[in-house]
């Protein structure tokens, strides 16, 4: 990892010492404190032949080791005041509604948690708000803990804001940082900034705990100015963020429906008693299923457990379907980005695909099957989240979200719950 | 319950047995199942010069060519694990991120086979000053020296950059960088396994055996890398 060289507003990077590079506008802390990581907020454990300690957990940043110093450059760059909106689309009334709060809110310096279905026009809601922070001259993030979420977020951000300068930034992509006034960045890119940002959105805050993410915590606490506010997005709100809210120390506003109005997909349910794959073949239910969803010429995401299983599915699967354009993916896959752009754009007619797709990316028309919708991996809100990559269209609101297991599981019943709940409000 | 070192995921960790060869750390893994799945063992067939994965058991085209080069004295390597992947991230960590810890994880995975070798001398591939400046500890070394009594006997010249940052083509012209450790004092006779992380092209390992060979021309010089 390549140490910033220039020094940016609101950046925090890494010096051995201190030196006359330090100037004027920059503090300087030690790096780890007390045993804890000053970039990440983690406690660090791991030692150095030399016997110095170093965190382990933002290691990818460029390693941060005790005797380390940490500065940090806190003079403000200045941004012009103007909205710089070209977005002409129309909100319905209840995205409205939420916007309007969330205006409020930012006016008030308050934090505020929304909670809104998957599919719910979450982006759109923020625009209004974006435009009042660009035009009060407000630097913003926009941060996200998939790479694939901001993938999708920068090109709708730059279409609908032709005018303010936006950067996108995520470990997959070296590039030198600047100083954009719209930062869209994976939550873990947060972790070189220290109070640079007005206002700070925080999306998909549930795909990892929240409360048990000292890493994101601590980002989303430092990266923010203390004049600052927050927003965190979620469709299934972490358990920490609603008891916050019950406290009355965090604002919330709810949002049910899909901005087309319809309702979610519920669940079909799949019981298999033998397994659902025997000897490098698909049990012939799981079969029948696979073939109809693609005959029926929607795009379909199969959903596995587990990365090993991943080649087996596939040969599985390209028996059954020889013409079939066929892919896997997962984290570690190098290939990953192309093979959802190519999904995306129709140029593959299956993915399977780990949990890594299972929220924030959008697929026009697609089918879901989870395999094995029983499996530990899976939480209640996992399983919600890929329900609702389902129906996210409005010429197409419904579609097969199928959930196949062998053991009813306490998170697939919660699941379907929570999806027929919300489609009641 | 152990924290995997790989994924950071707790996993309950039963006895292992490749620990028990390890002396003075935990005796159970560092890795969860999940991860320990992903590092895949070089077999069952495999070229038998330099130890890498294939279909047969022929000697592949790289050695070829390297017998071709140093007319016929090649270097015997022997390799445990494919770069796949996960090998693949685990020296990004360890070598680029400086994330110093893992190389019990590469001491995990190396032991069982390290515990079979059988040598006089047993000598690390050098890292450059400036990287063990940079990085606080010369990698192989690190991994090396709980399960082996190890001779420095190769130093390496600075500036030489590492392979790891290089293409193939520039990997294979690069120059003779190791040099006799001028602290090593004395004469060396017998066999000599020279010790490295990953065998790529094997031009580092050709030329630390070409180095050790002009000092020492008596000595008979093998390989051992924990992949290829
Ligand atoms: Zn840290
Ligand atoms: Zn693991
Ligand atoms: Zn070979």
């Amino acid at each position: 990892m390549t140490e910033e060289k220039e020094s940016l507003t609101g950046r925090q990077w890494l010096v051995d010492k201190v030196d006359n590079s330090i100037k004027e506008g920059q503090t300087t802390i030690p790096a780890i404190e007390n045993g804890i990581c000053q970039r990440c907020g983690s406690s660090c454990w791991a030692r150095l032949p030399s016997g110095f300690l170093y965190c382990r957990a933002c290691v990818g940043l460029g390693r941060l080791d005790e005797g380390k110093l940490l500065v940090r450059q806190t003079a403000g760059s200045h941004y012009p005041a103007r909205a710089g909106m070209t977005w002409t689309g129309q909100l319905q009334e209840r995205q409205e509604g939420v916007s309007r709060f969330l205006l409020e809110k930012f006016a008030a310096k308050e934090d505020c948690l929304v909670e809104a279905v998957t599919g719910a026009g979450k982006t759109e809601m923020i625009f209004p708000l974006l435009a009042e922070a660009f035009s009060r001259g407000c630097r913003v993030a926009i941060a996200t803990p998939r790479i694939d979420v901001v993938n999708e977020l920068y090109p709708r951000l730059v279409a609908a804001f032709g005018e303010v300068e936006i950067g996108k930034y995520h470990g997959r992509e070296e590039k030198e940082a600047a100083n954009e006034q719209l930062v869209i960045c994976t939550t873990h890119q947060l972790l070189k900034y220290y109070q640079a940002f007005d206002l700070l959105i925080i999306d998909e805050i549930d795909s990892f705990p929240y409360a048990g993410n000292p890493q994101l915590h601590f980002a989303a606490g430092n990266a923010v100015k203390k004049t600052g506010s927050r927003v965190f997005l979620t469709a299934t709100p972490p358990e920490d963020l609603l008891k916050a809210a019950r406290q009355g120390k965090l604002a919330i506003v709810r949002l049910n429906r899909r901005f087309h109005g319809y309702t979610l997909p519920v669940p079909r349910l799949d019981l298999y008693v033998k397994p659902f794959l025997t000897k490098g073949r698909l049990h012939p239910k799981l079969a029948r299923r696979i073939k109809m969803a693609a005959k029926s010429g929607h795009p379909l995401l199969v959903f596995l457990p587990r990365i090993a299983q991943m080649p087996q599915y596939f040969a599985a699967v390209k028996r059954l379907l020889p013409d079939l354009r066929l892919a896997t993916v997962y984290a570690q896959d190098p290939d990953r980005l192309e093979k959802v752009e190519k999904f995306r754009k129709g140029d593959l007619d299956l993915l399977l695909t780990t949990t890594i797709l299972e929220r924030g990316v959008t697929f026009k028309h697609v089918w879901v099957i989870i395999v094995a919708a029983d499996d530990e991996i899976y939480s209640a809100a996992s399983l919600v989240q890929i329900a609702g990559r389902v129906g996210r269209d409005k010429q197409d609101p419904d579609g097969l979200v199928l959930f196949g297991y062998r053991r009813y599981s306490r998170q697939i019943r919660s699941a379907v719950k929570q999806i027929k709940e919300m489609n009641r409000v | 319950m152990s924290l995997c070192l790989f994924c950071d995921q707790p996993f309950t960790g039963d006895l292992d047995m490749r620990r028990l060869l390890l002396p003075g750390k935990s005796k159970t893994s560092c890795l969860c199942p999940s991860c320990r799945q992903q590092f895949a063992q070089i077999g069952p067939a495999f070229c038998p010069q330099c130890g890498r994965q294939q279909d047969s058991g022929e000697i592949c085209q790289d050695c070829q060519k390297w017998r071709r080069i140093y007319q016929g004295n090649f270097l015997h390597n022997q390799a445990v694990y494919c770069y796949n992947q996960a090998f693949h991230d685990l020296m990004v960590r360890y070598k680029r991120y400086g994330d110093y810890l893992l190389c019990q994880v590469l001491q995990e995975l190396a032991a069982p086979a390290v515990q079979k070798l059988a040598a006089d001398y047993y000598v690390p591939v050098p890292t450059s000053p400036e990287h063990r400046k940079k990085r606080g500890y010369d990698t192989v070394w690190e991994i090396f020296t709980p399960l082996l009594p190890l001779t420095p006997l190769l130093a390496k010249k600075a500036g030489a950059g590492a392979q790891g940052e290089k293409g193939k083509k520039a990997r294979m012209q690069a120059k003779q960088n190791f040099f006799l450790n001028p602290e090593f004092r004395g004469t060396i006779t017998g066999k000599i396994i020279l010790l490295d992380d990953i065998y790529t092209t094997g031009r580092t390992l050709y030329h630390a055996r070409d180095a050790i060979e002009t000092a020492f021309p008596k000595c008979q010089v093998e390989s051992f890398s924990i992949s290829r």
